[in-house]
């Protein structure tokens, strides 16, 4: 039933406001992000009310949609995707908070696409039917075609087409691999065991929309023009949140269910993650502009992630979802910045950029907090959940640890290069001496972003002791 | 007691969240004395356990307390908890301690700088960091609190970050601390396959069984600790960021980067040493790279002329020694010179911030001379400050310096080549300080001096030259605390921790005390006939060996070495990837696949005319061609 | 209750069909097309009763009502959409509406 509600309340906002035009962007604004905190409000009433010990899915529904096929709109949380929907809640209030201060045009609409794209995220994450959980995945396409589409930058246009083609191509192959397995399995249950199987076809189905969207290198062509063109609240978004459906999908679907496959495919799929780490490290440390450093470096983590998914042991499963979560918040937190440098400077060229750290303490502090938890300065809880990715992938071999390490360094080498190259040194040519410092609005969208980090950081153990360990 | 360890932990890190959340509310004065204060406060806890432990029983004095699990995979949990024993109380009094009288010091210096309050908050957060790595219970803590002292350290260096030169300092400072990161990571994976724990105490008491003594395990682990030590302490081959985060304020070079932070990894062997005698041939590892250090320091530090990066290659030189003492097992030798070296070390940095200050920010010693008479008392703090570092008693350096070459020279084979290294390097320092000293503060004012010299009341403002003077008395009394043959409270204190290595008696020991004097006062006599009156025979030196002082000046080409083998192959490589793999193949020609859709998509939309009838035609005649089908197949 | 046989009623089908879709090919006017395509529909309702007659069952008479009520929305639909292009434009000739083409 709570599911229930926290799939349809952003839903129900969305159609409200995409029915009343006639809403000043005002009062549009002030009812999505009211919808927004109230989402967020009500999964933090669910958390509290959740029973982290036991393994299957709870507070969800089950209702016949067509029996013949058995399939049916079954939904519920498991104590893993409650943790990657309150990532979705906080991070999708910063992005409605933040496109409703910035004042987009058509707020109404634009708010409303966002509002359902919570709807969507938050469906793929508690459907437990895969017929459900293609539909709510597709869904979550459909408001991110037209935000970037319509209210990119200039080369929106290109990044929506390359966007949706590869998404659609991967989501396509893993429809086919739905159908196979719930014709084969008699259900599209995702709960019963009947859905388990063996046929490598089927993994390599849902394998495909999930390394495209994920992105797994190097299926990742699509991801540094979505990020770079998306408006910068989208684009967090994107990066913070839909990225972690594909992983999320790796670690509910894809692996449990076909144990053998994933066994068979863990090595390709470790040496494409690790290439990926480290591949994605070298590009953010020579990437031109802000968005790009944070572009390949949400790539360079989603592989990391994606090699905790692989090690596929309890460390590993572990550190990937803290870091799922960790990073969602990180690289929402990077790219709202990234918009506010933006919005200063009007580019996000780095050589353009430079000492503006002077005289804007808060921008200061909030972006090298923001990066040196990125880069996992021990004792932050990105470097508890990449400690533990390593752990994990130490246990498989000791070749992707040390590749995990490498990329360690790496990370401290673009992360420092970009606070460095915004904050520091002489101004930049393009920052006026007049550019503000964080306005309360903006301190009000990223602050808790960062304080949820750090809170995390004092107590990682937070997410890590709430795991009953269902899937490991 | 417990409670008071705590307090003394999570002291400083609410001074840093207090000034930052206040912001412009607080005084910049009272954002230094809030962070000075805090740490005063983790000094007299830190105190009050260290005599709560002293009433107690020999082996009574360790405690361990949880607040709370930090991380938990699995079977593998590990806690917010620190370890009270003799070793940590010994560095927390050292920490908190120095750390205090810098502080404080650090709120004259800083005085009326723009940005006083980050400044005052960064420290406190060093010290919070600092206290986390040698308080932790576990070697999770421990590398989070090694990390964060990086960080601390970073966020100092490049304070001024206007500087070109500080920025890149701070970068490379860090990048090089989170290789050591990086090799301790691993080590502690090693840990958790073989041990299934990371807390010292079952850590220690399984690693023989679980890793085999002299084991290829036990190696690697010990190699990736002593990675992270490197880094910390700044040894030979990954110190080449420490003569570089001179950059930051001077009080900043005092505290991270003489007293507490790159002692670090001395600790770290000290605190893991039963993992390293496990694998003796890696801990002798590091005395001898101890022993290359100080000698290639106190080389480079022949030629500098950077009053701050004079002082930093003696530190590298100093940790050198204490490597060499915890190498060859001498402990409590290596601990002994670590708070000696915090008390002099503090006091040579704070004594040359005082001249730095009196000179309107001006670091090079070819601009200074003739300083005595000027700033009378910081000569006579320096001139303390440079006697314990030569190790003439009765300073503080002589005591436990003295007692790292005893040890080394009972020792075997390998303890008589590291004590050769150490006596070179007790000749190189002795003639490296005084050389600094002299030209300094010897001779004729320097016009620059002269034009520049800007005096308060007094050489400095009062708030730093009370603890300059505290440290001078430190420095000369602090090495009182063992005299061998007399007494040896450190070591005893540190017994139930870490087993000291017998230091050399009777004619042995007399003869490396007389070995070690001869060669600090030869140093001092070189220097003398040198630089006590600025002259042509160094530059006549020079320029017989060309080779030579090209050589060190570039500091041995380290730094040359790993931006060729390194940095430049990183980068090229990354922009290789950029413009043939990432640009044609992924971007461009799976990009490709986009176009060709949109192609494709292009000419069947050319069917679609919007004419009405064309589309009936059509369907009719689909009708037609379906219904002679079907009746065909009929 | 006897008349014409089945036969017949499916001649006059045909031709009705017939009619239709010749008007709905050869016109050029929107509403000719659509007063054609409900001659077409017809043909199809008389089709449906003759049938449904002969086997004696009800289900094609449903469908013919089935099919007059969605004829009827259509004609709304349709004649709604003419009027509404033809305030936009003078002439209502088919061949020249292809605003939609591709």
């Amino acid at each position: 039933m709570e599911t229930t509600v926290l799939i349809l309340l952003p839903v129900a906002g969305a159609v409200v406001l995409w029915f009343a035009p006639w809403l000043t962007p005002r009062a549009a604004g002030g009812f999505a992000l009211l919808v927004a905190l109230a989402e967020l409000a009500f999964w933090i009433g669910t958390a509290l009310n959740f029973d982290f010990g036991s393994p299957g899915p709870q507070a969800g529904a089950d209702r016949v949609w067509f029996a013949d096929l058995d399939v049916a709109y079954r939904v519920g949380l498991h104590d893993y995707s409650l943790w990657l929907v309150g990532l979705t809640a906080v991070a999708t209030a910063a992005a409605v908070g933040y496109g409703f201060w910035v004042g987009r045009e058509r707020a109404g609409v634009y708010l409303s696409l966002l509002l359902f794209l919570e709807g969507a995220t938050v469906g793929v994450f508690a459907a437990q039917d895969l017929v459900l959980f293609y539909v709510f995945w597709e869904a979550m396409l459909i408001p991110l075609y037209v935000l970037i589409g319509v209210w990119g930058g200039p080369g929106r246009l290109g990044a929506t087409v390359k966007f949706v083609v590869y998404t659609m191509a991967g989501s396509l192959l893993m429809l086919v691999a739905i159908i196979a397995a719930g014709l084969q399995a008699g259900t599209f249950d995702m709960t019963s065991a009947a859905g388990r199987g063996s046929s490598t076809w089927i993994f390599l189905g849902f394998a495909a929309a999930f390394a495209v969207k994920a992105p797994l290198f190097p299926f990742h062509g699509w991801l540094p023009d979505a990020y770079r063109e998306s408006p910068p609240e989208v684009a967090a978004v994107l990066s913070g949140v839909i990225s972690k459906t594909a992983a999320y999908g790796f670690l509910a679907i894809a692996i449990p269910f076909y144990p053998g496959p994933a066994e068979d495919w863990r090595v390709p799929a470790l040496v494409l993650a690790s290439i990926g780490l480290v591949y994605g490290s070298l590009l953010a440390f020579r990437a031109p502009d802000v968005r790009g450093v944070v572009a390949y470096s949400s790539l360079a983590q989603m592989n990391l992630i994606l090699i905790g998914l692989f090690a596929a042991n309890t460390s590993g499963y572990t550190g990937a979802l803290l870091q799922m979560v960790n990073h969602g918040l990180i690289s929402a937190a990077l790219f709202l910045l990234a918009g506010a440098i933006e919005r200063r400077a009007s580019t996000g060229q780095l050589v353009l950029l430079g000492g503006m750290a002077r005289g804007r303490p808060v921008l200061a502090t909030v972006l090298i907090t923001t990066g040196v938890i990125a880069l996992a300065v021990p004792g932050s809880s990105a470097f508890a959940a990449e400690f533990l990715v390593l752990n994990g992938a130490f246990a498989v071999g000791w070749g992707w640890a040390v590749v995990g390490a490498i990329a360690i360094v790496l990370a401290a080498m673009y992360m420092l290069r970009l606070v460095s190259a915004v904050l520091h040194e002489n101004v930049g040519s393009a920052v006026p001496a007049e550019a503000l410092d964080l306005r309360p609005a903006e301190v009000g969208v990223i602050a808790p972003l960062v304080v949820a980090l750090l809170a995390l950081s004092f107590w990682p153990a937070a997410i890590t002791d709430r795991l009953s360990g269902a899937l490991f | 007691m417990e409670a008071l360890a705590w307090t003394a932990l999570f002291s400083p890190a609410a001074a840093v969240v207090a000034i930052a959340l206040a912001g412009e509310r607080i005084d910049r004065f009272a954002a230094g004395v809030l962070a000075a204060a805090s740490t005063g406060v983790s000094f007299l806890c830190s105190l009050v356990v260290f005599v709560v432990l002293l009433g107690r029983e020999h082996d009574d004095r360790s405690e361990l307390s949880t607040l709370w699990t930090w991380l938990s995979a699995g079977d593998l949990e590990i806690g917010v908890e620190i370890l009270i024993d003799p070793l940590s109380v010994f560095m927390m009094l050292v920490v908190s301690g120095v750390g205090f009288l810098i502080l404080s010091y650090a709120v004259g210096y800083m005085h009326g700088d723009a940005e006083e309050r980050r400044y005052h908050a960064y420290k406190a957060l060093f010290v919070f960091s600092m206290l986390l790595l040698v308080q932790s219970g576990n070697l999770l803590l421990l590398l989070a609190g090694w990390g964060m002292v990086g960080l601390s350290s970073y966020l100092l260096i490049n304070f001024w970050h206007a500087r070109r030169e500080a920025v890149a300092a701070g970068k490379k400072a860090f990048v090089m601390n989170a290789i050591g990161d990086a090799t301790f990571a691993l080590a502690l994976f090693l840990v958790i396959q073989r041990v299934g724990a990371l807390d010292f105490e079952t850590v220690f008491a399984d690693a023989p069984e679980a890793l085999g003594e002299g084991s290829t395990v036990a190696v690697l682990v010990a190699l990736g600790l002593l990675g992270g030590a490197l880094a910390k302490s700044a040894q030979v081959p990954l110190h080449t960021w420490l003569p570089d985060a001179m950059e930051g304020p001077t009080p900043v070079s005092a505290l991270i980067h003489a007293a507490t932070m790159v002692t670090a990894g001395v600790y770290l062997i000290a605190r893991t040493s039963p993992l390293f005698e496990l694998a003796v041939d890696v801990q002798e590892l590091a005395g001898i790279l101890g022993a290359v250090t100080l000698l290639v320091a106190g080389l480079v530090a022949l030629v500098q002329t950077d009053i701050k990066r004079v002082i930093a290659y003696s530190t590298m030189s100093q940790i050198g020694y204490m490597f060499v003492g915890v190498g060859l097992g001498a402990y409590g030798a290596g601990l002994f010179h670590l708070m000696t070296h915090a008390f002099f070390k503090a006091l040579l940095f704070m004594a040359a911030g005082v001249v730095i200050h009196a000179l309107a920010d001006e670091q090079d010693i070819r601009r200074m001379g003739g300083l005595a008479r000027e700033l009378p008392w910081t000569f006579r703090a320096f001139l303390v400050g440079s006697l314990a570092l030569a190790a003439i008693p009765p300073f503080a350096g002589f005591f436990s310096k003295d007692a790292i070459l005893s040890s080394a020279a009972n020792a075997g084979t390998l303890g008589w080549i590291l004590w050769a290294a150490g006596i070179g390097g007790a000749f190189l320092t002795a003639l490296y300080t005084f050389r600094l000293l002299f030209v300094v503060f010897f001779g004729e004012i320097s016009p620059f001096a002269r034009e520049h010299l800007h005096r308060e009341r007094f050489e400095g403002p009062l708030a730093m030259m009370w603890p300059v003077a505290v440290l001078a008395v430190l420095s000369v009394v602090g090495g009182l605390l063992q005299i061998p043959g007399v007494w040896h409270a450190v070591d005893t204190w540190l017994e139930p921790v870490v087993e000291s290595a017998e230091e050399a008696t009777g004619i042995t020991a007399t003869f490396s005390i007389l070995a070690s004097l001869a060669a600090a006062l030869g140093g001092i006599a070189l220097a003398w006939v040198l630089y006590r009156r600025p002259g042509e025979r160094p530059a006549a030196i020079r320029r017989r060996y060309p080779w030579a002082a090209r050589t060190l000046e570039h500091k041995l080409y380290f730094d040359e070495a790993y931006d060729a083998a390194f940095y430049a192959p990183s980068s090229r490589l990354a922009l290789w990837l950029g413009r043939w793999i990432e640009e044609p193949l992924v971007l461009r020609s799976l990009g490709g696949l986009a176009t060709g859709v949109r192609d494709v998509s292009d000419r069947v939309a050319a069917t679609q005319t919007g004419g009405v009838r064309a589309y009936v035609l059509a369907l009719a005649m689909g009708l037609a061609v379906l219904a002679v089908v079907f009746l065909l197949v009929a | 209750m006897l008349g014409p046989g089945v036969a017949a009623y499916l001649v006059l089908s045909v031709v009705l069909f017939a009619t239709g879709a010749l008007g709905v090919l050869l016109r050029r006017s929107p509403l000719i097309i659509l007063l054609a395509l409900e001659i077409m529909l017809n043909a199809g309702n008389l089709a449906l009763i003759a049938f449904a007659r002969r086997l004696g069952d009800g289900d094609g008479q449903i469908f013919a009502l089935t099919v007059m009520v969605v004829a009827a929305a259509e004609a709304v639909l349709g004649l709604g959409l003419i009027v509404a292009v033809s305030r936009q434009r003078a002439d209502l000739d088919v061949d020249r509406l292809t605003t939609l083409r591709g």
